[in-house]
């Protein structure tokens, strides 16, 4: 690690963090379309990743690498799963709007 | 030896086993499932027997069987009460056990006769309402304690309802047994207080045994002991005559007792043999039956002595002279019964409580042959009630008459018949002890004025019947009766003659024979009982003391005997001048509006409606309380969550967006709720 990324204070970090996290939030929130969702989820993730990797610089401490590596892992699986609900969808509806499929609902 | 107490619960377990195959596979048996009921009460009847032998040979029992809440006293309120089913076997519940079971078995005889050869419809369902009434009354009987008897004392009230509205497509028979269960459960609901106010201020609800409620009433009487509890401020004895007069509602309402006498002569709808069962053994007999039961309790205090004397004897006189114009058979016998336990309680509540029992024994066995007489009638005269229409049938069948004749002598109280003992005694038990006491003087009065009455109506009845000149075709021709009508009635009618022999009191205090007062050593334990229940006991802590008229006890004996004797002939004697000639005349009507009175039961009937509509705003009240106040309350919560849950589930849209939403403003929401909680904004 260099001494300029030391050098940054951490709070700059969850800044960069919770703004990242915000703007997935949004799209999960505002988009209508699935794909928008998953790039979206990756969004919120990575905003995990980023607070796990600063942290994990600030305290000298390996662990929170790992479980960044662990996230990018299961953000893999997730997509692959994602990825297949949506087609699914779009073979049932003929649309990947995910405002469309309201059956299971009262 | 095997022991006979062990098979106390089969006596009660029989009758309700043929209730169960009756109700169940009745259709499919012989005679509507007749010869299940004869051969459990025939099991009873051995049954009970060998208990009576038993206890004969010096033993009794009194045993909890079964805890149903709160074993060892787990604690119901702060005197950790015990909730039981047990058996108490004593002389008395002995004793009773054989007259129930015998007649029950008598009258599931005569039912084959009565309903089967009749071809009545529904006979599955009328032998499982006899099991049924037999096997509570006989719960009632063997009960250990007062819950419990409450218990077999309802289920006996439903069974009668369900007897007397047996042939429920008339329009009659139904109303009658609505206004038998309602006028009895207006006692019951006093009774039912009673059994929660001896729980409260016992802590125990046993009749027999030192842990017993009449022997822990008598030690706090005696300040040797104390009551958990007592209404504040309210003295001990007061208290415990309200407890008593409270367990006698139930009493009166069973035993017909005025005021609540109304139902029994309207039960007659039902059939013949339900109303020899529910006069002589069940129903109306339990009343009296629960008064001797805790005789130890009502003993204690003078004033419900006196009251439940002089209502005895009031009922006894005034059921007695509505008797006197009935023109219907049963009818006639309904008033006799009703009178008949007025002099029960008298006896009961001058302090004969030998007397008492001693009458409900006979009373059990004549008034069982006179209905089941009357039933014979009936059947021989197609089911016409009506005296007037009847006449001369002594000849056409000669077993019923002379059955009949020594129920209705017995009935009368005619010497030797088993009613002249037994009321004999009772008149003497109220005359000795009421000398001083205006109250009990009264109910004797009235009960020996309603002697020459009894004799007057009873051989009204038995000479318009069987006497004179047949005064419609079916009497010129009556249907012959097969044996299971006739054997009961030579059964009954050998005990009406024999039953007084068990208790000839007078005979054994004028010439100083010793032993011959069976019934008297019975109840006072001499083979065998269980402590604190003895005649004996009951006269140690009993109110009264005995004075004599002219002649000291011999001399007394003698004059009441006399007494009731003539007035009895007195009345017989009139009965046979008017009635018994060839065609005699409705002599009645010559009593003019006296009659319209007595023939409409002193207009009681319509009293109790005339009350029932005054009263119908309070229970109009109370409908509206229930149903808007209770039910608004519970209909409410449940409106509530259901409302709510109705709002609330249109959440689940189904739209993953809106989902996602939520979920955010959840965690907003938690956030903020934390860190206002936490401080973060300060």
């Amino acid at each position: 690690m260099s001494a300029v990324a030391a050098s940054i204070p951490p709070s700059w970090y969850l800044l960069l963090a919770s703004a990242v996290f915000c703007i997935g939030l949004f799209g999960v929130l505002t988009r209508r379309s699935a794909l928008y969702f998953l790039m979206s989820v990756e969004l919120m993730m990575n905003a995990a990743n980023i607070n796990f990797v600063a942290f994990a610089l600030y305290y000298g401490d390996l662990t929170g690498q790992v479980f960044a590596l662990f996230v990018i892992a299961l953000a893999a699986a997730e997509v692959a799963i994602g990825i297949g609900i949506i087609l699914v969808l779009y073979r049932n509806f003929g649309t990947t709007d995910v405002t469309v499929p309201a059956e299971m609902r009262w | 030896m095997v022991d006979a107490f062990a098979y106390v619960p089969a006596i009660v377990l029989l009758p309700f086993f043929s209730f169960l195959v009756a109700l169940g596979a009745g259709r499919y048996l012989p005679k509507g499932g007749a010869f299940g009921g004869v051969a459990a009460t025939a099991g009873s009847f051995l049954l009970s027997i060998w208990v009576a032998a038993t206890v004969a040979g010096g033993q009794a029992y009194n045993e909890t069987l079964y805890y149903w809440a709160s074993e060892g006293g787990a604690g119901i309120g702060p005197t950790d009460i015990e909730l039981s089913f047990g058996v108490l076997i004593d002389p008395l519940s002995a004793l009773m056990l054989v007259i129930v079971t015998l007649v029950a078995l008598l009258v599931h005889v005569f039912s084959l006769g009565y309903m089967n050869d009749e071809d009545e419809t529904g006979l599955p369902r009328y032998y499982a309402g006899l099991g049924l009434f037999t096997a509570s009354m006989l719960g009632f009987v063997v009960a250990d304690n007062l819950l419990m008897a409450f218990m077999f004392f309802e289920l006996v009230g439903l069974c009668s309802y369900l007897l007397i509205g047996f042939n429920f497509r008339e329009p009659g028979p139904p109303s009658a047994a609505k206004k038998a269960f309602l006028v009895t459960r207006f006692g019951d609901y006093f009774f039912l207080v009673g059994v929660v106010a001896v729980f409260a201020t016992f802590g125990t609800a046993q009749f027999a045994g030192p842990e017993s409620f009449p022997a822990l009433a008598d030690a706090a009487l005696n300040g040797s002991g104390s009551v958990a509890w007592t209404p504040g401020g309210v003295e001990l004895g007061t208290w415990l005559t309200v407890v008593g007069l409270l367990v006698l509602g139930g009493v009166v309402g069973k035993s017909a007792q005025f005021p609540l006498h109304t139902w029994l002569p309207d039960a007659m709808e039902g059939p013949t043999p339900v109303s020899a069962l529910i006069h002589a053994a069940t129903m109306v007999a339990a009343g009296v039956y629960l008064v001797a039961r805790m005789y130890g309790f009502y003993v204690l205090t003078p004033t419900t002595m006196a009251v439940i004397a002089f209502v005895g004897g009031f009922t006894a006189l005034f059921a007695a002279t509505m008797g006197v114009v009935k023109d219907e058979l049963k009818q006639v016998l309904a008033y006799s019964t009703i009178s008949q336990y007025g002099y029960m309680m008298l006896a009961l509540g001058a302090g004969g409580y030998v007397a008492a029992v001693f009458h409900l024994t006979t009373h059990a066995f004549f008034k069982a042959l006179l209905f089941l007489g009357a039933g014979s009638v009936i059947i021989a005269m197609h089911h016409n009630e009506d005296m007037w229409d009847m006449g001369g049938l002594k000849s056409r069948m000669p077993v019923t008459y002379y059955t009949f004749l020594a129920g209705s002598l017995a009935l009368a109280g005619i010497f030797p018949f088993a009613g002249f003992w037994s009321k004999d005694e009772i008149l003497y038990e109220a005359l000795v002890h009421g000398l001083d006491d205006p109250l009990l003087l009264g109910g004797y009065v009235m009960g020996l004025l309603a002697v020459p009455v009894t004799a007057f109506y009873t051989f009204r009845m038995v000479f318009l019947t069987f006497h004179g000149e047949p005064r419609s075709d079916t009497a010129r021709d009556p249907k012959s009766v097969g044996w299971n009508v006739k054997g009961p009635l030579t059964v009954l009618g050998s005990l009406a003659v024999v039953t007084g022999f068990i208790n000839m009191v007078p005979v054994q205090k004028v010439l100083g024979l010793e032993g011959i007062d069976l019934l008297h050593l019975w109840l006072d334990n001499h083979w065998g009982g269980i402590e604190g229940l003895s005649s004996h006991h009951y006269a140690d802590i009993g109110p009264y003391s005995s004075a004599y008229l002219v002649g000291g006890e011999v001399g007394t004996v003698l004059v009441g005997a006399v007494v009731s004797l003539g007035l009895a002939l007195l009345g017989l004697g009139l009965a046979w001048r008017l009635y018994n000639v060839a065609s005699p005349t409705e002599h009645t009507a010559k009593l003019g509006g006296v009659k319209d009175v007595l023939y409409n039961n002193y207009y009681l009937d319509e009293l109790q409606v005339w009350l029932a509509y005054r009263t119908e705003d309070v229970a109009g009240g109370a409908d509206t309380f229930d149903q808007g106040i209770i039910d608004g309350v519970v209909n409410g919560v449940s409106s509530v969550s259901l409302t709510g849950g109705g709002r609330i589930r249109k959440l689940q849209s189904g739209v993953v967006s809106q989902y996602a939403a939520l979920l955010t403003f959840g965690l907003v929401a938690l956030l903020l709720v934390l860190g206002a909680t936490g401080g973060w904004f300060l």
